[in-house]
């Protein structure tokens, strides 16, 4: 894909090892990441989604190869606060991310400390507190939240500094159901908005919501496609260290029966569908 | 015969220092079975943490009574007693965590319920092994240099080591991949199978029980607001979802195909639910 550089993550040659490690984290890693675009970063425990993701924002540098985030090369210092002002991270626990004593002093504190001016950091306070749905918990302390809320708080300060990218670590894997789909839901909209969304997570129905899936086995990416050309199949998913889709599984035995699905199913509704065609 | 471990209607509050308490759970009544797995479900802060807690004698219940194979628990040597059957997984592993040695965190339990010598020895190396943690090479480290995976089944092999009866596992499978959870997951089918220990898993996501767990306990706001086997809580689809919780796909689609008329026995096999499609397409075929 032949975008702007300045919208995209390069990821070239990228090798990290952790100081001390006697393996590495990661090792040649190549991909490119486009703006607008919903990618789900998939993969066993250990096998470097966490590196890459800190990799794209310059919260770690490559130990070879480089990472070229938004025109800006991760390796020069001088370029590390541009980058974060425009790729924003979100954690698996919230807690670890919020210092504010309430939601607009949260929101508030990225673009505080980018100088903004205070009309400016107000309206855009307003603003990420309107796209994650929290506006009316702008008075709240943080700390009285249910997970789910301060997750959002987080992503609202996260929005606050207007990314291009927004990284997300694992950030619904803490949450019960309600709040994971508005966190999904949320996710989709900001990728009509045009925000690239890399999203690191266990989940396969969440990954089936992305564009393109990436999978990162023992430091090195085995796969980058849409969702179906990689989950459909559940040998190769179990082979990558990852848990089947039930949908793909009943496909399979279906196909084993003489019957099967008429193209890739990985949700009940394609099933469904596919049953009454 | 009696329950292994029964609730009659506990409720429990937290103290707030000069601000009076917060209610968690109010009037929970539940029986564990041996050699059963229970999934106690709910969405955060619906108190069942809390709920764990009670069961393993960590939290003495404001009102209502807990009681072991038909004994009421009562007093300190009572919940001493309970503790010694009861083992429980907290959800992060450092909270249970403190030796400064892998062998010592997980001696600590049998040690502490008077085990000695060669037979604690035998006790603390069964439990690594079933977690493939080799003493002689690794039982001096330290529990903390190790990653979150290992740290959890050190935690584990802690509680393992105690031969709970009953084994309370607190969101157990949250950031496994695919292989430490099905290796979880064959372990505690070989505790209730061999042993017949029974199992109590927490969690929010009932799709990391949904293949071991015979009974479903869903809590909303220190309530029980459903007690069903797993068929039963297909049809409860509904009903889960203000709760903040959902079933998994395995439910969702003998949901959908129960709808249709189409009647599925077990909505976790595969082959079972693929009959069930197959056999309307074949009839859609014949028309």
């Amino acid at each position: 894909m032949g975008g702007n550089r300045g919208s995209q993550i390069a990821v070239e040659g990228l090798s990290f090892t952790y100081p001390g490690a006697d393996r590495q984290a990661l090792s040649g890693v190549d991909i490119v990441f486009e703006q607008g675009q919903f990618y789900a970063i998939l993969g066993r425990n250990g096998s470097g989604k966490s590196t890459l993701a800190r990799c794209l924002n310059a919260l770690l540098l490559p130990s070879a190869g480089t990472v070229t985030s938004c025109g800006l090369d991760t390796q020069d210092p001088g370029n590390s606060l541009d980058i974060r002002k425009r790729l924003s991270m979100v954690f698996q626990d919230p807690n670890t991310q919020i210092v504010g004593t309430t939601v607009e002093e949260e929101v508030a504190f990225g673009p505080e400390n980018l100088g903004h001016p205070c009309g400016a950091i107000r309206e855009r306070v307003n603003s990420s507190l309107e796209l994650t749905g929290i506006l009316g918990l702008v008075r709240s302390q943080p700390s009285r939240l249910s997970e789910g809320q301060k997750q959002l708080v987080a992503i609202a300060g996260a929005l606050a500094m207007e990314p291009a990218f927004l990284i997300s670590d694992e950030s619904t894997s803490m949450l019960d159901n309600t709040a994971r789909q508005r966190i999904l839901e949320l996710f989709l909209s900001l990728k009509e908005q045009g925000i690239g969304i890399i999203h690191v997570t266990h989940f396969l129905e969440e990954a089936s919501m992305a564009d393109r899936v990436v999978v990162l086995d023992d430091g090195r990416v085995t796969a980058e496609s849409a969702p179906p050309d990689i989950l459909f199949d559940p040998d190769k998913v179990r082979e990558l260290g990852l848990d089947p889709l039930p949908v793909t599984l009943v496909a399979k035995e279906m196909s084993a029966l003489g019957h099967p699905p008429a193209g890739p199913v990985l949700t009940v509704e394609e099933l469904i569908s596919c049953i009454r065609a | 015969m009696h329950p292994r471990l029964t609730l009659e209607n506990v409720s429990y509050s937290y103290p707030l220092p000069g601000r009076g308490e917060a209610p968690a759970l109010s009037s929970i009544s539940l029986r564990v079975e041996p050699s059963e797995v229970l999934c106690i479900g709910g969405a955060n802060g619906s108190g069942k943490s809390t709920l764990a807690q009670v069961c393993a004698g960590l939290l003495v219940p404001s009102s209502g009574s807990v009681h072991y194979l038909g004994k009421r628990v009562d007093g300190r040597k009572g919940l001493l007693g309970l503790r010694r059957k009861v083992g429980l997984l907290f959800q992060s592993p450092e909270d249970q965590l403190f030796a400064d040695t892998i062998e010592k965190d997980i001696s600590f339990g049998p040690r502490n319920h008077g085990l000695r010598g060669a037979e604690l020895k035998e006790r603390v190396r069964e439990a690594a092994a079933l977690f493939d943690f080799d003493l002689d090479r690794s039982g001096g480290k330290s529990p903390f240099a190790l990653s979150e995976g290992e740290k959890r089944r050190v935690a584990l092999a802690g509680v393992i080591a105690l031969d709970p009866e009953v084994l309370i596992l607190d969101e157990p499978f949250i950031g496994m991949d695919y292989d430490s959870r099905a290796h979880l997951q064959s372990l505690l089918e070989r505790l209730r199978s061999r042993q017949g220990t029974s199992i109590v898993i927490v969690t929010h996501e009932l799709a990391t029980a949904w293949s071991l767990a015979d009974r479903y306990a869903i809590l909303s706001g220190g309530r029980l607001n459903l007690l069903q086997s797993r068929a039963d809580l297909v049809s409860s689809e509904a009903e889960l979802a203000p709760l903040g919780l959902r079933l998994p796909q395995w439910g969702v689609l003998a949901n959908r195909l129960r709808r249709m008329g189409i009647a599925v026995d077990d909505p976790v096999d595969p082959r079972s639910l693929a009959r069930a499609i197959c056999s309307i397409r074949e009839a859609g075929d014949g028309r």
